[in-house]
């Protein structure tokens, strides 16, 4: 059966687009379904459609995750990421998503206001990647004086001795979704070859005018920040896009927190409690009609308005929350010894369509080993 | 890890004592204090609960020149002209203005007691902001605070704990001169380790870290022993050491000698080597017997 999608135009999308007929529009638009034609779809690195509905999908940095999430993170969403309380897994997860986008040859967009986003790029996980076998000539007298079984050698499936455990090369970057080895820090070499963008609070003082708006002046600095460089580097998709296209990863820390200036977490009835909801309004609408994907992260735990925490997770499209065993009485409990915390899905998105994708099972449980940030059922 | 604490190696950190009504933790921070000034550090005081006498009350006289105290709790809130010290001068600017006042060669310890005090008066959020620059910026070393947990909002408490690199809250004991400590140490790489301990406080100030709590404990001793699979069984499993290399000796088919076997893994540079990728149209299903059928 060969069905046929039609474009469709997202509600928080611009105005503009909304005039155009289904063939004017551009091939490829991150809120539409692709026509399944064999014709020119223009594959961008890192990504690839969705088996469900052709969403174009990048992967979160974390494989589970990614099966969680229906195979990826659409372009054009935002993830929410409810922070665990002491933010180690949380921001495991952000370093994922950002080394994901420097392996896969996208920009970086990093925001925070507690740390400086360039500490936090010098920290993120090492790639593992292995060369695929090459015929070295220093592994020959290697292999010839130590005929016993070592940890390599294999007694009866010598035949895959030397065909290297995982596959993967920095080069060939069509291969979806890559491991991390989080003792190792991520050489500066392929950091630095990645473009990325940094808004650190502290450095954009807020203007002196006192004007009583619902927004925040760092939630504002921060958006206009990020609309800049959206149009500046040509991810905008209204106005006409270069050649060769990319995606832009943001990546925004700890929003909601004292340090950007809000008090949602501090107060029970916060003065600005339509900061951060108006803000992610807006950031929506900006990546509804770009070429990126946003991951946010909210100390949901300091947040005492449940139902503003409800409105958080309905502006964005994917969340999730994290809640980590250590200092909670579940430490010891013995049915969650293997794990680190309990993940919650709390939404996954309906991108143009009438129901969404489930996951089979709500008891997921994580653990972070060294070289895999698992999710598994508990 | 409270003899860690006491030894001060957290540079550009910031410590967090949180006490309650039950139990105070100004002991604890005086006993901070003096293991600070013992290393020679030069400490800075701002203090808005107790006055000066009351909080250098206990420490060793010789050793004053380097604890400056700022007097906040004369008038905090400067309704006379003079006040010392202000609740608004706690700012990064205003503080470490007051720090490069008393000229220094190394970056000073900043001991603030107590932040509850100062965010009954000043928005949390700017008393972050200010503990952030401290924390950043050169002019201090670290900074120990002693917060009143049950005064505040569970917000903002946690807020200020997020920012802080190690947090002691100490509870009370049965006996009185004991006090139970649950420490959470975050360090660079952002490891959360906690811990729990049972200290008490001697006249002189120095802390005796006594035994664990037992109810600490309780999670070692509830491990299960690994199940052992092979007993129990009407059969036997196990192998006996004779047994066993009687199985290693044991020649395998197709294991040929290693100059065959390395022949055959480093064939030479002119072997073929096929390299397929499945294309789209490439959808075989194995069970599907029909699959080649053009309907």
């Amino acid at each position: 059966m060969n069905l046929r999608h039609y474009v469709t135009t997202n509600m928080a999308a611009p105005m503009s687009s909304v005039d155009k007929t289904p063939a004017e529009c551009l091939q490829l638009n991150s809120t539409s379904f692709q026509k399944k034609t064999r014709s020119k779809f223009i594959s961008i690195p890192g990504t690839r459609p969705s088996v469900q509905n052709g969403q174009l999908l990048v992967s979160s940095g974390v494989t589970s995750l990614d099966y969680l999430l229906g195979g990826g993170l659409a372009v054009g969403t935002v993830l929410l990421i409810e922070e665990d309380r002491y933010d180690s897994f949380s921001r495991m997860i952000f370093k994922y998503f950002l080394a994901e986008g420097v392996v896969c040859r996208h920009e970086l967009f990093v925001a925070a206001a507690q740390d400086d986003p360039d500490d936090i790029l010098q920290e993120l996980p090492a790639p593992i990647l292995d060369d695929v076998a090459i015929h070295r000539p220093g592994d020959q007298p290697r292999m010839s004086c130590e005929p016993q079984d070592t940890l390599d050698a294999m007694k009866i499936a010598w035949r895959y001795q030397n065909l290297p455990k995982v596959q993967s090369a920095l080069a060939s970057s069509s291969r979806f979704g890559h491991y991390y080895d989080v003792s190792k820090i991520m050489e500066p070499e392929i950091r630095q070859a990645a473009k990325w963008h940094r808004f650190y609070h502290p450095e954009h003082p807020p203007p002196s005018s006192g004007t009583h708006s619902p927004k925040l002046e760092s939630y504002s600095a921060l958006l206009k920040s990020l609309q800049e460089v959206i149009q500046r580097e040509g991810f905008d998709l209204n106005a006409p896009l270069p050649k060769s296209r990319n995606i832009l990863r943001v990546g925004l820390h700890s929003l909601g927190s004292a340090l950007w200036g809000d008090d949602l977490c501090c107060h029970d009835n916060p003065k600005n409690v339509h900061a951060l909801t108006s803000f992610l309004y807006g950031l929506r609408a900006l990546l509804r009609s770009s070429l990126s994907v946003a991951v946010v992260t909210v100390p949901s735990h300091l947040i005492q308005d449940r139902a503003l925490m409800g409105s958080i997770t309905r502006l964005c499209d994917n969340a999730i929350a994290l809640e980590s065993f250590k200092g909670s009485e579940r430490e010891t409990n013995p049915l969650y010894k293997d794990y680190h915390g309990l993940l919650h899905v709390r939404q996954v998105p309906r991108l143009n369509c009438l129901a969404s994708q489930l996951p089979d099972h709500k008891d997921l449980a994580f653990k972070l080993k060294r070289k895999q940030f698992t999710i598994e059922m508990d | 890890m409270l003899s860690e604490l006491l030894q001060g190696t957290d540079i550009g950190g910031f410590l967090l004592i949180q006490d309650s009504c039950t139990y105070c933790g100004r002991d604890l921070l005086k006993s901070f204090i003096e293991a600070a000034l013992n290393r020679e550090e030069v400490i800075h005081v701002v203090g808005f609960d107790v006055s000066e006498g009351e909080l250098k009350d206990g420490l060793k006289s010789s050793v004053f020149q380097r604890l400056h105290f700022h007097n906040a709790f004369a008038d905090p809130l400067g309704w006379t002209d003079n006040s010392p010290f202000t609740v608004h001068q706690f700012s990064s600017s205003g503080l470490t203005e007051l720090l490069n006042q008393t000229a220094q060669s190394k970056p000073a310890t900043l001991v603030i007691d107590s932040l509850s005090w100062i965010l009954r008066h000043v928005s949390p959020t700017a008393v972050c902001h200010t503990l952030q620059q401290l924390k950043k910026g050169g002019a201090v070393r670290t900074i120990i605070g002693l917060l009143h947990e049950d005064m505040h909002s569970r917000g903002i408490v946690g807020s200020v704990c997020r920012l802080a690199t190690s947090v002691i809250t100490v509870a009370p004991r049965t006996k009185a001169d004991e006090g139970l400590a649950k420490i959470t140490r975050r360090s660079k790489s952002g490891k959360v380790v906690q811990d729990e301990q049972i200290f008490s406080i001697r006249k002189d100030l120095t802390v005796t870290v006594l035994s664990k709590p037992t109810n600490f404990g309780r999670k070692q001793s509830n491990t299960e022993e690994q199940v052992d699979p092979t007993a129990n069984l009407t059969f036997n499993l196990r192998l006996t050491d004779a047994e066993r290399e009687a199985k290693e000796k044991l020649a395998l088919p197709f294991v040929f000698s290693t100059e065959k076997k390395t022949a055959l893994l480093h064939s030479g540079p002119g072997s073929g080597k096929i390299l397929y990728e499945p294309d789209a149209n490439d959808d075989y299903d194995q069970e599907d017997p029909d699959d080649d059928l053009d309907v």
